[in-house]
């Protein structure tokens, strides 16, 4: 008899989890994105740590693939340009990959190059290829040769609203893009007039991100003692938002964290 | 008052007739008559004005005296003159007009839905289904036995429409799919009331299980753009589509074993 | 035991209900009727959660909306904004011309409408955050329209060049523009530009109104950007200004010295520019705008407007107000004689005639089929002389395809061609079996295949079917010319009315013969009987208008006067 109760109560138990499951199983699609704090607040911060890396990949490399460069040949196709998803260095060193204090509450403001940011249109190629914009501070785009462009920013695939779609006509050598209040992506920007231009927007609400260069670093200066969730973004091998890395900072301390990716599945 | 001359009410019910049958029949409550048509029905009205004015002396006279004055009374010189000019003007035009004209093709002279021997014989692909005459929607009965049953054949029906049929027949069963423009002759309309209540179930299995190329020749089988639909659909899938036509559009059809 | 057991089950049970009712609090309030209408009706294509995934959609292209990101095309409100009720209200009552969507006002009532508005709503929570908020879609402000003119046209021109509207709908609207063939759309579906010059197929409609409202709203989803005032030159400056601040610019970049007067001049302009692009950014933003700063945009924006308008009536001016009639009845093909030599390709007498046009569709009826054909329809026009008679074929297609490739993108792209379709024996009389129209059946047909890969041959065919097609051993000597042109074929083709050739059309005057067309864009993978085609439609050698027209009619004119006078004088003696 008790055996019976137990399975009735082992089955009923099951239905409800499953539930529950069913209930919020949109989960799954926010793991390539960011994570961000619920809230942010600014301070001084005097006595910050440092933390810095090194992003490697790890497997075989994926050949860069030339880009057909189909249009405007005289200005866009003056050098070759390669589709820049896995860019890797000699060594390993993975380029482009976003590195960022997921849980962080409290720390400094934003300084003044990051209130600026821009994307540069030159060559009919987006540099940089992973921008980081703050929330609430507008993005300029560049344009110096005189060829027409459509910024096309795809905040609609990460539920941020309404995509946002300007032509910038071969006489506007500047195009602001309003801000979003936001944080969230990283999004896609790209020109439908050159289809080979592909760049990434994130939309961050405090200044502890940053993207790795050539040689696979990242540096998150004046970062405020205490221990954080280490998280990282790139958009060919995915995020880590289910096993962030835990780093503690010391006061005026500098820690080392490296990370391996590989291309996701 | 003067009194209108017999002459003139004649000529105004002349005319008339012709305004009536060009543009009143022939536009607001039909398709335009052909001309030939026309000339008959004028020619008739004629004949009949004529006997009319000529059953007694009286009238006859009555009815031919404003022609005889116009064409000698001195009081009428203006009138005549007019006549005279206004009579082989119009003739010019009219001979020039009927010379000038460009002949137009023939129309196929289509039977949009032709009717099969009453002894043919249903089939799909091969396979022997029964006379025309007899042949019953198999999955209908459950219309009665199985509502629930019904309801996913209907459903299914539906599903064939539009993956299939919608494309010309239309969203709304109309004839006016999104590619019906490009067809000679037109899709058929199935919200048309003469179609689905004239036919049985089996007639429309015939025609979509055959389609155009199964048409007889009255039927202009080279015009039609029906698919032979038992090359791409299963005969369960022809009998539910058969369903959903008469679901969506409240129309029952003919019921079968009744001569057409 | 068993009431434990019961317990037990009636927790798990209220459990089960809270969950379930949390989840179902999630979704907003359904409209009954609507939800009734929507899934007999709409489901089929949509989808019965409004994805855009019914059984249907896989056919059709463009695809059937997704309702669940908001994302709606066609809208009278400003870029950002979703639709108004209006909006959809409208789509869904009129259709959206050149796609699947059919108009709903026949079958639906206004009621059944407005219900389904209130129901494709609940698909996206955006709908529900507005009412909440109790904000309205900001509208696209339609006052100031300029009439239509051609000098209105003339600058429209001008600005649909600068402004970069030929990247994708190319130098002449045709939707050729050198971006055309690479545009995707946010769902990764492949998508082309309008072609300006086929007004009968805008989705949003065809009048001045709507392009206006496409170009200043763009249209979500699409690569088509919003034209909002701080994506034109100098948004602010008056002409004059910005003339002047171009100048300024210049020498600034040059790194030539200003003078001091100039430089006043140059922040000044530079002021008056920022201060207004800056207002359209806080705009966009939701900021509310200051008396000021709204003014200043006010007046930017009056600008901006009224260069919209000239190009919405330039882009107005390149198609027919709707499509044109198809070559039936009345209307057929009528090749006109000419004394001497028949024009070529590029000779302008072409212009002396009105072309027939010849609407195709998708090959939907032996496999592989074509459901979303590119090609609207093909041009004819036709001269013969005693001995020959020459064809001018148009159509419009927006890439020129002349090899088979693979794309990464877009799967294999084949080549562009043009088949002229008729009987190998005229039918005697309307009676006469004709062959199936489609390439022939049990009658054979007689076909002229010209295909972009080989621009300056055709070939004569035979064919029992639509995959039965031969190619003629006797190769006749069909004269052939082309010319690929702003997204626009022109094939010329000639040849002689008789020939030897027993498989040949023999073409003689004044008899009616069958013509009909199979088209293939290369670029939207049409290839062998996936493909555009046409029905039957006729041809004739136009008899050489008789001189008879000139003698007859003065004839029975005379006739009739004499007949007049004769009566006269009958009745005058019979008088006497």
């Amino acid at each position: 008899m008790k055996i019976k109760m137990f399975t009735a109560f082992l089955v009923l138990l099951a239905c409800g989890l499953g539930l529950i499951v069913l209930a919020d199983n949109h989960e799954e699609e926010e793991n390539n994105k960011l994570v961000f704090p619920k809230a942010y607040t600014t301070m001084k911060v005097s006595d910050g740590g440092k933390i810095t890396g090194v992003v490697k990949f790890e497997g075989e490399v994926p050949k860069m693939k030339k880009l057909d460069i189909n249009k405007d040949k005289v200005v866009c196709g003056k050098t070759d340009k390669y589709d820049e998803s896995v860019v890797v260095g000699e060594s390993m060193e993975l380029k482009n990959t976003i590195v960022y204090l997921m849980d962080i509450t409290k720390g400094k403001d934003f300084d003044a190059k990051a209130n600026k940011p821009e994307i540069d249109q030159e060559g009919c190629k987006f540099t940089p290829h992973v921008q980081i914009v703050p929330v609430g501070v507008r993005l300029t785009m560049l344009n110096n040769a005189p060829i027409t462009h459509n910024v096309h920013i795809f905040l609609n695939d990460a539920d941020m609203g309404q995509d946002i779609n300007k032509q910038q006509n071969r006489m506007l050598k500047k195009l602001r893009i309003k801000s979003i209040a936001e944080a969230g992506g990283p999004v896609e920007v790209k020109c439908d007039i050159h289809s080979w231009m592909k760049a990434w927007i994130a939309y961050v609400p405090h200044p502890y991100f940053a993207v790795t260069d050539e040689k696979g670093e990242f540096t998150l200066e004046d970062v405020p003692p205490g221990t954080y969730k280490l998280g990282y973004w790139h958009e060919a091998c995915g995020t880590n938002n289910k096993e962030p890395q835990a780093v503690t900072v010391t006061a005026g301390g500098e820690v080392k964290q490296d990370f391996t990716l590989k291309l996701a599945e | 008052m003067k009194r209108i001359s017999l002459f003139t009410i004649c000529f105004v019910i002349f005319i008339a007739s012709w305004v009536f049958l060009r543009f009143v029949v022939g536009g607001f409550i039909s398709v335009p008559i052909p001309s030939s048509v026309i000339a008959m029905y004028m020619a008739l009205i004629f004949v009949a004005i004529l006997v009319h004015v000529s059953v007694e002396d009286t009238r006859f006279s009555e009815f031919i005296r404003p022609i005889h004055e116009t064409l000698v009374d001195e009081n009428r010189k203006t009138r005549r003159i007019v006549l005279a000019v206004l009579i082989p003007i119009l003739m010019l035009g009219y001979t020039y007009t009927n010379i000038a004209q460009k002949a137009i093709p023939a129309g196929d002279p289509r039977v949009a839905h032709p009717v099969p021997p009453s002894e043919f014989i249903l089939t799909y692909k091969e396979k022997e289904i029964g006379t025309m005459q007899e042949v019953e929607n198999p999955y209908r009965h459950y219309e009665k036995d199985s509502p629930e049953e019904f309801k996913s054949h209907i459903e299914n029906g539906r599903r064939v429409y539009y993956d299939n049929c919608f494309y010309c027949h239309g969203d709304h069963l109309d004839g006016q799919g999104h590619l019906a423009h490009g067809f000679q002759p037109l899709p058929a309309n199935f919200q048309d009331p003469g179609i689905i209540p004239n036919f049985q179930e089996a007639f429309f299995f015939w025609r979509i299980s055959k389609g155009g190329p199964g048409l007889p020749n009255n039927g202009t089988p080279w015009n039609s753009a029906m698919p032979v639909w038992e090359e791409i659909l299963t005969e369960e899938e022809i009998w539910d589509v058969i369903l959903f036509l008469s679901h969506y559009t409240g129309y029952s059809y003919r019921p079968s074993g009744e001569a057409h | 035991m068993r009431v434990t057991f019961f317990v037990l089950f009636l927790l798990f049970s209220s459990l089960f209900t809270v969950i379930l009712v949390a989840y179902a609090q999630e979704t907003p309030e359904v409209s009954e009727r609507g939800k009734e209408v929507y899934e007999e009706s709409c489901a089929h294509c949509h989808g019965i959660e409004g994805r855009g995934d019914g059984s249907a959609a896989e056919n059709l292209l463009p695809r059937p909306r997704d309702f669940t990101g908001g994302v709606y095309k066609i809208r009278s409100t400003e870029s950002g904004q979703l639709p108004t009720d209006q909006d959809l209200f409208d789509i869904i009552t009129n259709g959206m011309p050149g796609s699947s969507m059919p108009e709903w006002e026949s079958a639906l009532s206004a009621n059944d409408r407005w219900e389904l508005v209130a129901y494709v709503k609940t698909f996206y929570s955006g709908f529900q955050e507005l009412e909440e908020t109790e904000t309205t879609p900001r509208l696209i402000n339609l006052t100031g329209k300029v009439k239509y003119s051609e000098k209105s046209v003339e600058i429209g021109k001008v600005l649909y060049t600068d402004l970069g509207c030929i990247e994708c709908h190319g130098n002449v609207g045709r939707g050729d523009g050198t971006s055309a063939p690479t545009l995707v759309d946010v769902w990764d579906f492949r998508t082309w530009p309008a072609n300006l010059t086929q007004g009968w197929t805008f989705r949003g409609g065809s009048s001045t109104e709507d392009i206006f409202k496409r170009f200043i709203g763009g249209i979500a989803g699409s690569p088509m950007p919003a034209f909002e005032g701080d994506t034109f030159y100098h948004f602010g400056l008056t002409p004059e200004e910005s003339k002047n601040f171009a100048l300024l610019e210049k020498k600034v970049e040059n790194e030539e010295e200003l003078t001091e007067e100039e430089q006043e001049e140059y922040d000044k302009l530079y002021e008056k520019w920022d201060t207004t692009v800056l207002a359209a950014l806080d705009r966009a933003e939701g900021t509310e705008l200051t008396p000021e700063a709204q003014k200043i945009y006010d007046n930017a924006m009056k600008d901006v407007f009224e260069k919209s308008w000239h190009l919405a009536n330039y882009v107005k001016s390149l198609s027919p107000e709707r499509r044109p009639k198809s070559a039936i009845g009345k209307n057929v093909l009528r090749s006109q004689y000419k004394e001497g030599d028949l024009p070529t390709l590029d000779d302008a007498e072409w212009g002396t005639l009105t072309s027939s046009y010849y609407p195709l569709v998708g090959q939907v009826i032996v496999e592989s089929r074509q459901f979303n054909p590119t090609i609207d329809s093909v041009n004819v026009k036709s001269f013969y002389n005693d001995t020959e008679v020459a064809f001018l074929f148009t159509w419009d297609d927006r890439t020129n395809n002349t090899t088979v490739e693979e794309t990464e993108d877009f799967g294999t792209s084949y080549i562009d061609g043009l088949a002229i379709q008729f009987p190998v024996k005229v039918p005697k009389g309307p009676t006469d079996e004709k062959p199936y129209f489609l390439w022939g059946g049990k009658k054979p047909v007689y076909l002229w295949q010209w295909m972009a890969s080989e621009p300056e041959s055709i070939k004569e065919l035979t064919a029992k079917g639509i995959n039965n097609a031969e190619e003629q051993e006797d190769q006749g000597t069909v004269q052939v010319n082309s010319e690929y042109k702003d997204g626009q074929y022109r094939l010329w083709v000639k040849r002689a009315l008789k020939t030897e050739d027993k498989k040949d059309l023999q073409i003689e005057p004044t008899v009616f013969v069958p013509i009909a067309f199979s088209a293939w864009d290369g670029a939207n993978g049409d290839v062998d009987t996936k493909r555009g085609i046409s029905s039957w439609y006729t041809f004739v050698l136009e008899p050489v208008p008789s001189s008879r027209r000139f003698i007859y009619p003065p004839i029975v004119a005379l006739l009739s006067l004499g007949l007049l006078v004769g009566l006269r004088q009958f009745v005058q003696r019979r008088n006497t």
